[in-house]
C-alpha cells in the first residue's frame, strides 16, 4: 500500500511539474494571438487570432483546474504518508 | 430536452445527429464533418460537447453553421477558475505584466554566471602561471559574483511565485538547493581569501578548499542553469 501510493505521488509529481510549465505557455501564446489581434488587417483574420487566443484561455483554464486536482490527491496522499 | 434523451440523436440507423454546447442543442446532420454522427473520427453525436469545444483547434462559431434545435435542461456547469484561484490569478496578474516586461530572472541570472566561471579561469591561469595579478582578478569577480547571486535568487523566487505558485517540483527543488549551496560556497570563498590573504600561496588543506570550491562554485551555477533551461525548453 505505501509502495503503491509512492508510486503514485511520484507520478502525480511528474504531472504537477508538468502542468505546471505548460501554464505559462498557454498564456503567452494568448497574449500573442492578442497582439495578432491588433495588427491583423481584415475581419477574417482578426475572428481567426481571437478564436485562437479565447482556445488558449480554455486551455489555460483547464491546466489550473487539473493542477488545482493533481495538488489536493498529492496533499492527501502525502498526508496519509 | 435531457442528456437521456440526447444520446438518442447519434447519427446513426437513420437518427439525426445532435450534439450539445453550453446548454444548447444543435442539430449537425447536414455537416459534412459528422458523416454518420461522427466528427474528426473522435467526437460521438448524442453528446454534451461543451468541454470538447474549448480544447478543439476552432472556436464556438463554427456552430453558427448548423442549425439550433433546442436547449439541454440538465447541461453541463460552466468551465470557470473556481473564485480562490481566480483570486490568485487576479493578484499575480500586476506582477506577470511586471515580469513579462522586465524578465529580470533571465537578465540578472548571467551576472553570477559569468563571473564565477571567470574566476575560476582566472584561479587556473594564476595556478599554471603563478601571476598573482590573476589571482586577484579570480579573488575580485568572486566578490562580485556572490554579490550579483542575490538579487538574481530573488528575482528567481519572484518568477517562481509569479509563474509556478510557488510550487516544489524536482526542477525547483534542484534549483533552489543549488542556488543555497552556491551562496555558502561563494561566501566561503570570499571569507577565506579576506580573512587569510595568503591563502592562495600557502600550502595545505585551506588552500585546498580555497581553490576547490572556486571550481566547484562553476559547477553549481551550472547545475542550476541546467535546470532553468528545463523549465524554458522541457522535454
Amino acid at each position: 500500500m505505501v509502495k503503491a501510493n509512492k508510486a503514485r505521488i511520484s507520478e502525480l509529481e511528474e504531472m504537477i511539474q508538468i502542468v505546471l510549465l505548460a501554464i505559462p505557455r498557454e498564456i503567452s501564446a494568448r497574449e500573442f494571438y492578442l497582439s495578432a489581434v491588433a495588427k491583423a488587417t481584415s475581419d477574417a483574420s482578426r475572428t481567426m487570432f481571437l478564436n485562437l487566443a479565447e482556445q488558449e484561455k480554455g486551455h489555460e483554464i483547464w491546466l489550473r483546474k487539473i493542477l488545482n486536482d493533481l495538488k489536493t490527491e498529492l496533499g492527501g496522499l502525502k498526508s496519509k504518508n | 430536452m435531457k442528456k437521456d434523451d440526447l444520446k438518442e440523436y447519434t447519427g446513426k440507423d437513420g437518427k439525426p445527429a445532435y450534439i450539445a454546447y453550453k446548454g444548447k442543442v444543435y442539430d449537425v446532420s447536414k455537416s459534412k464533418l459528422w458523416a454518420n454522427g461522427i466528427h474528426m473520427a473522435n467526437h460521438k453525436a448524442g453528446q454534451d460537447l461543451t468541454a470538447n469545444i474549448v480544447m478543439a483547434p476552432h472556436g464556438e462559431d463554427v456552430l453558427k453553421r448548423v442549425t439550433l434545435v433546442g436547449e439541454l435542461e440538465d447541461k453541463e456547469p460552466d468551465l470557470q477558475i473556481p473564485p480562490d484561484i481566480q483570486l490568485q490569478v487576479n493578484i499575480k496578474e500586476k506582477y506577470r505584466q511586471l515580469y513579462k516586461k522586465f524578465h529580470p530572472h533571465p537578465v540578472l541570472i548571467h551576472n553570477p554566471m559569468g563571473l564565477f566561471v571567470f574566476s575560476a579561469l582566472m584561479q587556473a591561469i594564476y595556478i599554471l602561471s603563478k601571476d598573482v595579478s590573476f589571482e586577484r582578478a579570480a579573488f575580485y569577480s568572486t566578490i562580485f559574483a556572490t554579490l550579483t547571486t542575490f538579487p538574481a535568487i530573488l528575482s528567481g523566487l519572484f518568477s517562481w511565485w509569479v509563474n509556478y505558485e510557488t510550487t516544489f517540483t524536482k526542477i525547483f527543488k534542484a534549483k533552489i538547493i543549488f542556488s543555497a549551496i552556491l551562496c555558502v560556497t561563494s561566501i566561503i570563498v570570499c571569507l577565506l581569501r579576506t580573512l587569510i590573504p595568503n591563502i592562495y600561496i600557502e600550502e595545505g588543506l585551506l588552500n585546498i578548499i580555497y581553490n576547490s570550491l572556486i571550481f566547484l562554485n562553476v559547477g553549481f551555477i551550472s547545475y542550476v542553469a541546467y535546470n532553468g533551461g528545463k523549465i524554458t525548453w522541457p522535454s
